[in-house]
């Protein structure tokens, strides 16, 4: 087990940088999350980790050694790749056992070894198959266990979940938490689904463009997002941005979109927003935060009355779109709700949730 | 009605091709004297194979060819299977490097076989069957080259990253995972490198003499000044066919049951 860090890492194909200037600290025992859309450098990241990928420069240090000299098979790392790549000339248990037969470790001890991680993954059933006699689970299941078996330093996946239905999906994203909070061994996870990212992760590094956005724990990207990018990526149903002007009359602003919607900033954000006055921003909202009016008017809950244009039905849950001033704004409402399209609907949003967003700069204010 | 006409058009094809062939079977099983007969089978003998393993030591031809054939595939393999990994992981060589291989398939066999026959001569390689086989490795190398880059370039790479991530470096990579995926690509090449060099004419009979005679040329041979002596020839032809009818027999399952792996999904 160990710490990692990337110093200013940087990677360049020929004349394209596909990866910039990357920091990031990760603690022993972390469980680290790189998430962002398809193409955003995740994997050459996690390749550079791994030594598969030459860094172009910056530093990355495995226990405080940098490592960029030390090949891969030196690195006493393990990674988990999303096509699984089981060699597919070997049993299952030769699978688990080749990094342990490659490093002379004696036969019984392997015997130990690969029986202990399959019984923990629960397939010592398994053990005598080749690959292709395996189910994509039970494949998925092999590969966690051949980085398992080694104990390792840094376990490594890249997209492991990706090739799998949904349903087994959620299913073994709830085992590799298990097995993470049973084995504790350093982590760093690349996925591009901001749900898998949010519920395994002790902290979670939001990727763009080859850059990181923002890092921190789930709750922290859900409630405090520091820019357009994650505030639109975390959360789904993904966060409303409306275009609205920022204004002020006896004191308190307001946000005023289109001609006929007023909606009232909380005084608690005066002094925040106060620099805005006069400038189109743009206004975020989550689904979850707007909802239908019930009881008493609370403070920081402002009233709009918005044309319905779909009703989603999710069971737990109805998903609205409405339109606000010609952009559609998703509302997640009590299943009872009796909207339906064509009418309006009488909704509130609570404006203690709500977040600002220069649009010149692209950052939360 | 459509499945009829399919299938007569079928059985039409295969007709075409197998017609010559079942011919030349029947032939072989004539005697000479009623060979160009147009009954269908007017006698049985076995003559025409006695008379081409004995008198014509046709067996040698045969063992000859066998072991040029089989040395100059397995010389070639290695260096195909290494050349190919190059182009296809390392991409070695570039668009041009791939050009090149491909190109030495362009010229024809006539134009290489007065040069060859050259060097080959001052260096005491003419009718040595050792000869040979280095030229049919050489010609052999550039095609299973390209075969054995294609089939590479099916493997994952992932394959090998992983191989490395478990402490294997390049080399042992390259050797317990690489090569053991590749059998069946590696063994269909070999297969191919095999027929090509068992059906190699010019240069045959080019660099080789009575003595070192391969199968294709004992067989050219059958025809002398008293003509063409059809039912041996015939004979030869089925005695020269029947090792790769039982490569392709065996290899074939062989063949497709490796390439269905399960490495990845
Ligand atoms: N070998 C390569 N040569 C050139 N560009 C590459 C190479 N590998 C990846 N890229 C580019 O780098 C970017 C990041 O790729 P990748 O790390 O695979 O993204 P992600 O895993 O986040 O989807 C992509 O734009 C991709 O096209
Ligand atoms: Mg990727």
């Amino acid at each position: 087990m160990a710490q990692v860090s990337l110093r200013n890492v940087v990677k360049r194909y020929e004349l394209v940088q596909v990866v910039h200037n990357i920091n990031l600290e990760i603690a022993d025992h972390e469980f680290v999350v790189l998430v962002g859309p398809s193409g955003c450098g995740k994997s050459t990241t996690l390749r550079m980790l791994a030594g598969l990928e030459e860094i172009s420069s910056g530093e990355i240090y495995i226990d405080s050694r940098p490592v960029s000299s030390v090949p891969p098979w030196n690195r006493d790392i393990a990674m988990v790749f999303q096509n699984y790549a089981l060699y597919p000339h070997m049993t299952v248990a030769e699978n688990m056992g080749f990094g342990l037969k490659l490093r002379h470790v004696p036969k019984s001890e392997i015997q130990a070894r690969v029986k202990h991680a399959a019984d923990i993954l629960g397939i010592t059933n398994l053990l005598d198959r080749r690959p292709k006699a395996l189910s994509g689970g039970q494949r998925q299941r092999v590969a966690m266990g051949r980085a398992l078996v080694r104990d390792p330093k840094v376990f490594l996946f890249d997209e492991p979940l990706s090739n799998l239905d949904a349903k087994l999906r959620v299913q073994m994203r709830t085992e590799i938490k298990k097995l993470h909070q049973r084995v504790n061994t350093t982590t760093i996870y690349v996925t591009h689904d901001q749900v898998e990212a949010m519920t395994l992760a002790d902290r979670v590094v939001v990727m763009n463009g080859g850059r990181i956005e923002q890092i921190g724990p789930p709750q922290e990207l859900y409630h405090a997002p520091k820019s357009l990018f994650v505030a639109g990526f975390v959360g789904s149903p993904g966060m409303n941005f409306v275009p609205a002007r920022v204004e002020e009359s006896n004191g308190s602003l307001y946000l005023s979109i289109g001609n006929r919607c007023r909606l009232a900033v909380p005084l608690a954000r005066t002094d925040r927003y106060g620099p805005f006055v006069g400038r189109m921003m743009t206004f975020g909202i989550r689904p979850e935060h707007i909802s239908e009016p019930s009881g008493e008017p609370q403070s920081g809950m402002a009233p709009l009355e918005l044309p319905v244009d779909v009703v989603e039905p999710m069971g737990a849950e109805t998903l609205v779109h409405c339109n606000l001033d010609g952009t559609t704004v998703i509302a997640c409402l009590e299943p009872s709700t009796q909207a339906s399209p064509g009418k309006p609907i009488k909704l509130v949003a609570d404006m203690n949730h709500m977040h600002l967003i220069d649009p010149e700069t692209s950052l939360v204010v | 009605m459509k499945r009829v006409w399919v299938h007569v058009g079928l059985i039409a094809f295969s007709a075409y091709i197998l017609l010559p062939i079942l011919w030349i079977i029947r032939t072989s099983f004539v005697p000479e004297s009623m060979s160009y007969s147009s009954s269908l089978m007017p006698g049985f003998t076995l003559d025409n194979f006695a008379a081409l393993l004995n008198r014509r030591n046709f067996g040698n031809s045969l063992l000859r060819s066998l072991i040029v054939s089989l040395g100059a595939t397995l010389i070639a393999l290695p260096f195909a299977a290494a050349t190919g990994f190059a182009f296809a992981r390392y991409r070695t060589g570039g668009n041009l490097g791939r050009f090149l291989v491909l190109a030495t398939q362009m010229l024809p066999a006539i134009v290489l076989v007065l040069p060859t026959f050259t060097i080959f001569r001052s260096l005491g390689l003419t009718n040595s069957i050792f000869g040979l086989m280095i030229v049919y490795a050489a010609l052999n190398l550039p095609f299973l080259t390209w075969i054995l880059m294609g089939f590479f370039e099916g493997i994952p790479v992932e394959l090998e990253w992983a191989a490395m991530i478990d402490g294997a470096n390049p080399w042992t990579a390259f050797w317990r995972v690489v090569i053991p995926v590749s059998l069946p690509g590696l063994a269909s090449a070999g297969i191919l490198g095999f027929i090509m060099a068992w059906n190699e004419f010019i240069f045959a009979l080019i660099l080789t003499g009575p003595a070192t005679a391969t199968v294709p040329v004992s067989l050219a041979a059958l025809q002398t000044q008293n003509g063409i002596r059809i039912a041996d020839v015939s004979a030869g032809v089925v005695l020269a066919v029947i090792p790769l009818a039982i490569i392709a027999r065996y290899a074939q399952r062989f063949i497709v049951s490796g390439l269905t792996f399960g490495a990845v999904k």
